[in-house]
């Protein structure tokens, strides 16, 4: 059994987290290309209200299984140094990072195609429901688009 | 038998609840306890989702039993 890795962060993931991550790659040489996905929280208008935060829940053990699943099936498709992925939990307001998906690999076609497999797997299996709320206090539960 | 059952997103709202214990009859299916808890919350019958058995995503024909951690789910909007 592979060791699981925390995927899930209470609240926003902060530019700093993202600046970490980025800078403890520093002393993997073998490593040329780096891709990496922000999903941003967008203040989309739903009959004339604005979006001002999603609610993040999950069905945290279900959700960890395929994002250990998810993983594994990328490691094993693509020649990848390694592979990191967090999804906030909880309150995100519009303009924060609520997904930090980030690749890295001797050379740079296999990262941008290892990314796109990786997000849109993300987005099609795992348990995650966002709630759109407005500045109301009202909301309406988001759908993901295919 | 008795089942626990785990509500998520939009399906706790429509249930008010995040989880319970429903009997139903051995060698029910998924088919027979969505019958069931759309009989007892109206709201879920308006709903899409789908039903997890022990995490992952089961047919509808899926036998139950008691042992088993069922979930539904409704559509997923990570990201």
């Amino acid at each position: 059994m592979n060791k699981r890795k925390t995927v899930f962060i209470e609240g926003p993931i902060t530019p700093s987290f993202i600046a970490n991550s980025i800078e403890k790659h520093q002393t993997k040489t073998t490593i040329g290309a780096h891709d990496i996905f922000l999903g941003q929280v967008r203040a989309d208008e739903i009959d004339g209200k604005i979006v001002q935060a999603i609610e993040y829940s999950a069905y945290t053990e279900m959700a960890e299984n395929k994002f250990h699943e998810i993983r594994e099936a990328t490691f094993s498709k693509y020649d990848l140094t390694c592979m990191h992925i967090y999804h906030s939990l909880g309150k995100v307001k519009t303009g924060e990072i609520c997904l930090f998906v980030f690749v890295s690999a001797p050379h740079r076609k296999v990262a941008f195609e290892a990314l796109e497999f990786l997000v849109e797997e993300i987005k099609k299996d795992v348990p995650v429901f966002g709630k759109e709320v407005f500045e109301d206090e009202t909301h309406v539960w988001k759908v993901n688009k295919v | 038998m008795e089942l626990k059952v785990l509500y998520f997103g939009m399906i706790a709202e429509a249930t008010g609840r995040k989880e319970e214990v429903i009997l139903l009859q051995s060698g029910s299916t998924i088919d027979q306890l969505e019958n069931l808890l759309k009989d007892k919350y109206e709201n879920l019958q308006h709903l899409s989702f789908k039903v997890a058995i022990d995490k992952e995503i089961s047919a509808n024909d899926t036998l139950l039993n008691p042992h088993n951690e069922i979930a539904l789910l409704p559509p997923f909007s990570g990201g």
